[in-house]
């Protein structure tokens, strides 16, 4: 005990109040108990409570990881956590209303629906939110193996390539005795570190262009090529799966951090005009590119094949309107299911716009942005260019992927299936965003150590030396 | 309109009305955040925080604004004096030109090492980086946040 105590003093935990962030939550609080009360009054026809465990439960958890915060004294941004939990508790109240048969587990003897399994989700992911914006006080784990976290992404996703289970057409589900993820989720954030360090590492020669190329100046091309390699195998590896949005994803939130590393526009215009080429190559070989471009361009043409779900959701943003139909009220069922297919994952915003009604959908479109705002705002004080490009990629990582689905949604791009981030139902999401928004913590706090220079033991080395010489054994094969 | 119909039409305009008040919330906190940047902008371009100094000057963990243009070395006319005893007279010049941060060695006797490597010519290099001149070690970083 008395050594636990004087390690408390040694890290120099003083506690520190969040008034804004207790604020915030007080009125994240206040939404989802509304929520839950229109809720249920319309589902019981009378003004009515019900029971209300779910969300209570939510509440609490989130003023418990309030409360640790406080004691923690860590001085981090206080706006980031109630923007991820307000998404969360409007998710809460959407999977309750939905059929609760769309998803069912059964833990022991007790089966479990779609609303306490969310609940079950959203409380590990935002443990692991906690922890880590808790506990992360060095980011050298991160800095240092950029090669080996890039062969551990691609080791999953060769995982999933060789052991995955097909669901909905893409290959992407890895199963471990009980437990399936979607590893793709993960290798986001394996993606974004590696090439934070690597363009942090390298941004000054990429900047300085010296390979010319008609009027485009490029950099040493040895220097570009292990990113772009990188970049291939993960991209073909995910073409290969079929898994469209992930794909999309890397590739934009690539071209940015590349853009934002070296503020040279010439890059994004050579991205774009390969993506391009690619996209039409693609559309010619792949037929499901071609068919979501079709579907994309006019879905009234395959109204009763590919193009049902997403005319089903165009007529749910016309029910819901501007002030939305109520939550319980919309959502028409054709016999026991909702009459769009994956409402609970890749169509979550649609049950949102048909509800909550155009004004509830783009108050959540705005939450995006303001984790954008506060994100771009750690990535721009941040004290070195690892931690900045770092900060910049978990950022992007998230709003980027919510742009991608919301805009398939409303058919303003082509549909590619991808969750909405800690809105859709499903684990591996949950908790790799809730990774993220972490890691965001624990980079905007100002009381975190100075980032270490590469030749300087660390206490962290000290502890798993025997983890880092294998590390390093690994690492010096690959690079 | 009945009352049960009436309260859950309120209840129905509260709950995204008071997202509003949420976004509302935030958007004030926000601005606030802005308008302190604003007025700490035109602060150093960056700093440099002497992580090693055997012989005790500069002192370590000090931090050293940065110019432009910075002249390192033992000469009282340097912008940056380095009063170490294997550090030159005039020893090596950190220059910030346009995009990036660059360090050249000025003909020292000891010269100039960039992450342990010796500089030679003109070398960019980026925040997180770390100089050594005589036996100081000195990273280069950030201009602190406001």
């Amino acid at each position: 005990m008395t050594a636990a105590s004087a390690a408390l003093n040694r890290m120099g935990i003083r506690p520190h109040l969040r008034r804004r962030e207790l604020g915030l939550l007080v009125l994240v609080a206040l939404i989802v108990a509304i929520g839950w009360l229109s809720l249920e009054s319309f589902r019981a026809g009378r003004l009515e409570v019900g029971d209300a465990t779910m969300p209570v439960a939510y509440l609490v958890l989130l003023l418990v990881i309030h409360v640790a915060f406080v004691i923690t004294g860590r001085r981090m941004d206080e706006i980031l956590f109630p923007a991820a939990a307000l998404l969360g508790g409007i998710s809460l109240l959407l999977m309750i209303r939905l059929p609760q048969d769309l998803v069912q587990q059964t833990i022991g003897d007790q089966t479990l629906g779609l609303g306490s399994l969310q609940l079950g989700w959203l409380s590990l992911s935002f443990v692991v939110l906690a922890t880590l914006a808790i506990l992360v006080r060095s980011d050298g784990w991160l800095r240092r193996y950029k090669y080996t976290w890039a062969a551990v992404g691609i080791g999953l996703l060769l995982l999933v390539f060789l052991f995955g289970d097909v669901v909905g057409g893409a290959r992407l589900t890895l199963r471990i005795g009980p437990f399936a993820g979607q590893p793709s989720e993960l290798l986001k954030v394996i993606l974004v570190v590696f090439l934070a360090g690597y363009l942090a590492e390298n941004r000054a020669l990429l900047a300085s262009g010296s390979t010319r190329i008609g009027p485009l100046r490029l950099p040493p091309l040895a220097y570009l090529l292990p990113m772009l390699a990188m970049w291939g195998i993960a991209l073909a590896i995910v073409i290969v799966q079929s898994d469209l949005g992930a794909a999309l994803l890397y590739f934009l939130v690539f071209l940015a951090l590349l853009y934002v590393a070296t503020r040279r526009i010439s890059y994004v215009i050579l991205g774009l005009t390969l993506f391009l080429a690619g996209s039409g190559v693609l559309y010619e070989l792949v037929p499901r590119v071609q068919e979501r471009i079709d579907i994309w361009i006019n879905p009234f043409a395959y109204a009763q094949t590919s193009g049902y779900q997403i005319i089903r959701a165009l007529y749910a943003y016309g029910r819901g309107g501007i002030l939305g139909t109520g939550l319980g009220a919309g959502l028409p069922q054709i016999g026991d299911v909702p009459s769009i297919p994956a409402i609970h994952t890749d169509f979550i915003f649609a049950a949102l716009a048909e509800e909550a009604g155009m004004l509830g959908a783009l108050a959540v479109l705005a939450v995006y942005a303001v984790i954008a705002e506060r994100g771009f705002r750690i990535a721009a004080t941040a004290a070195d260019d690892f931690r900045a490009l770092l900060a910049t990629g978990l950022t992007l990582v998230v709003v980027v992927q919510a742009a991608i689905i919301v805009g398939g949604n409303l058919r303003v791009v082509p549909l590619t299936g991808i969750t909405l981030p800690f809105i859709s139902y499903g684990g591996s999401s949950l908790l790799v965003n809730g990774a993220v928004i972490g890691l965001l913590l624990a980079l905007s706090d100002r009381g975190v150590e100075p980032p270490p220079p590469d030749s300087r033991r660390r206490l962290i080395d000290r502890v798993s030396g025997r983890a880092r010489r294998a590390g390093g054994r690994l690492e010096s094969a690959l690079s | 309109m009945d009352v049960f119909t009436f309260s859950l039409w309120i209840l129905r305009l509260a709950f995204v009305a008071l997202m509003y008040v949420f976004l509302f919330a935030v958007g004030r906190a926000l601005w606030r955040d802005l308008r302190v940047g604003v007025a700490s902008a035109g602060r150093a371009l960056g700093r440099l925080v002497v992580v090693a100094a055997p012989e005790g000057r500069p002192e370590v963990g000090s931090s050293i604004p940065l110019d432009a243009v910075n002249s390192l070395g033992r000469d009282v006319n340097n912008s940056i004096v380095i009063d170490d005893s294997f550090v030159s007279t005039d020893h090596a010049l950190l220059t910030f030109r346009g995009r990036a941060w660059y360090v050249e060695d000025r003909g020292s006797t000891n010269g100039t090492w960039l992450n342990g490597q010796r500089v030679e010519g003109l070398l960019p290099l980026g925040y997180g980086d770390e100089i050594q001149v005589g036996q100081v070690r000195l990273r280069l970083e950030r201009a602190p946040s406001p």
